[in-house]
């Protein structure tokens, strides 16, 4: 039994160290334009106890615990106005479709720019796409002005919409870093009325004071672990000595 | 212990942060200085419990999974394009560009540069110089007994010359445009070099189409907006102070870890 109480506590151990390591991540993207702060999910594992058919009662289940899954908090984050044209933010829910190499990836980062072959990329280079492919301007686009429903014109005329697209369930969205989200299971559909804001950015939506409350509780949760260990153990010690005395 | 390396990441990202700030604080009053902003991003994720494993024979699979990110990087630090305040100044040869283009300058090397910065001057042989003596191209000399010297919207710069009624035509100071400005590459002295992200320089009369204009006896102020400076300043700081309470509470949890007897 106390060995149990030892591997319980390790399990909840272990699983805090996940925890600390997620709340380190969104304070580190605390100022990442985008971001989606991350939380951790834990469940109790059940674990049968040892079959003991000769005693009368069956031993307990046991119940560690186990994190099962992180989550991505998908609410907006605060927007703020910037002077850079090409600076872009979606008001409400929806994505932008981005070009990668490995496939089509979606972000909430819009902070785009220009490539001298006039293509609008994000600031790791992918694509921007819209409703035709690549948004790509040419010599004579000089002020590049986007609408609140995602069109994009310059004095040469109209260069397409940007694509919004929206998901029917965006828990199974996988980040992939450099700002941009797989989908893998889900298929985007496209956004009729997105609202785009042209020279706002979408700040990162972690809320520092939440995670600082979370992280202290890690911290202590995991002190009382630590002490539970030491209790265990001194309890183990103490029931050796003393059963173990030969008078 | 991940966490520590993760706020490491994200404390060297603020200070790259507080640095881009202050520079860009510090050229406030620099003549044609366009800020900069850093921008960020998350590091990959390392999947601990990937989503869409099968959990079952029976097809049910891991929703989410366990994600956990590895941190912050710069992604960049792109330049704000934005047209600075025009400051009046009286001086003849100190010129403004209203709108979209650079002057072009000669650097002693052969090779040209770009720059927002009009306050110009003459060297010994009348020649119209940056503050660094570098020739403006194309080059134009200004005689000596040359008065009341003007500079007219599209560039053309006239001048009286000696006893003459009527202005006498100099020259034209034309101007250089990108299709992508920001890729510009600074050289320090307000000056830019054409790169391949900022594609090759475009030259044409100021006026033109897509090419702005020129305002002489006028300057162009630095972009930098003070007060957005200040509270991105506090932003970053704050968001450094949190990062190294992160390594500082993962510290702790090492320590317990360490102290178990």
């Amino acid at each position: 039994m106390i060995d149990n109480a030892l591997l319980i506590s390790l399990s909840r151990q272990v699983a805090l160290r996940r925890e600390m390591d997620v709340i380190a991540n969104n304070m580190a993207n605390m100022n990442t334009s985008g971001f989606r702060s991350a939380e951790v999910l834990f469940e109790e594992h059940l674990m049968r106890g040892a079959e003991a058919t000769a005693n009368k009662r069956a031993d307990r289940d046991l119940s560690y615990v186990m994190d099962r899954g992180t989550l991505h908090n998908f609410e907006p984050g605060a927007l703020i106005p910037t002077d850079n044209p090409l600076d872009l933010a979606i008001d409400g829910e929806g994505w932008f479709v981005v070009q990668t190499p490995q496939g089509e990836r979606y972000t909430r980062n819009g902070s785009f720019q220009l490539t001298s072959t006039g293509h609008l990329v994000t600031s790791e280079g992918y694509r921007v796409l819209g409703d035709g492919g690549p948004l790509i301007f040419n010599d004579e686009d000089r002020t590049i002005s986007v609408a609140g429903d995602g069109t994009v014109s310059t004095e040469a005329g109209e260069k397409g919409r940007i694509r919004v697209v929206r998901f029917a369930d965006q828990t199974s969205l996988k980040a992939e870093g450099n700002s941009v989200f797989r989908a893998d299971d889900v298929q985007p559909e496209i956004l009729d009325q997105p609202r785009v804001l042209q020279g706002m950015i979408e700040k990162s939506n972690v809320k520092p004071l939440l995670e600082m409350s979370r992280m202290i509780e890690v911290t202590r949760a995991y002190a009382s672990m630590t002490s539970m260990i030491e209790r265990a153990d001194n309890l183990r010690r103490d029931a050796i000595s003393a059963l173990g005395r030969i008078d | 212990m991940r966490a520590l390396h993760i706020a490491a990441s994200g404390m060297m990202a603020q200070e790259l942060n507080v640095e881009v700030i202050s520079n860009n604080i510090a050229n406030m009053r620099t003549t044609g200085f366009k800020r900069q902003r850093a921008d960020f991003q998350d590091l990959l994720y390392q999947n601990i419990r990937r989503p869409g494993a099968a959990t079952s024979d029976t097809g049910t699979i891991v929703p989410t999974g366990i994600q956990i990110g590895g941190g912050v990087k710069t992604a960049a630090t792109p330049r704000v394009m934005s047209q600075g305040n025009i400051l009046m100044t009286e001086k003849e040869l100190d010129i403004a560009i209203r709108g979209d283009g650079f002057f072009r300058v000669r650097l002693p090397d052969g090779r040209t540069a770009y720059t927002r910065d009009g306050s110009l001057e003459r060297d010994a042989n009348g020649t119209i110089v940056t503050v660094d003596g570098f020739v403006i191209e194309p080059e134009i000399v200004i005689p000596d007994t040359a008065r009341s010297i003007s500079i007219n919207a599209q560039g053309l710069v006239q001048a009286i010359i000696g006893l003459d009624a009527e202005a006498t035509d100099l020259g034209t100071i034309d101007l250089a445009r990108f299709v992508n400005p920001a890729g510009l590459q600074p050289i320090g002295d307000n000056l830019f070099l054409e790169t391949e992200s900022s594609g090759p320089a475009q030259v044409g009369i100021a006026g033109e189409e897509g090419f702005g204009t020129l305002l002489q006896s006028y300057l162009e102020q630095a972009n930098v907006n003070p007060v957005s400076e200040i509270s991105d300043l506090i932003a970053a700081q704050r968001a450094y102070e949190m990062n190294s309470r992160v390594i500082s509470a993962a510290d702790q949890m090492m320590s317990t870890t360490s102290n178990i007897q």
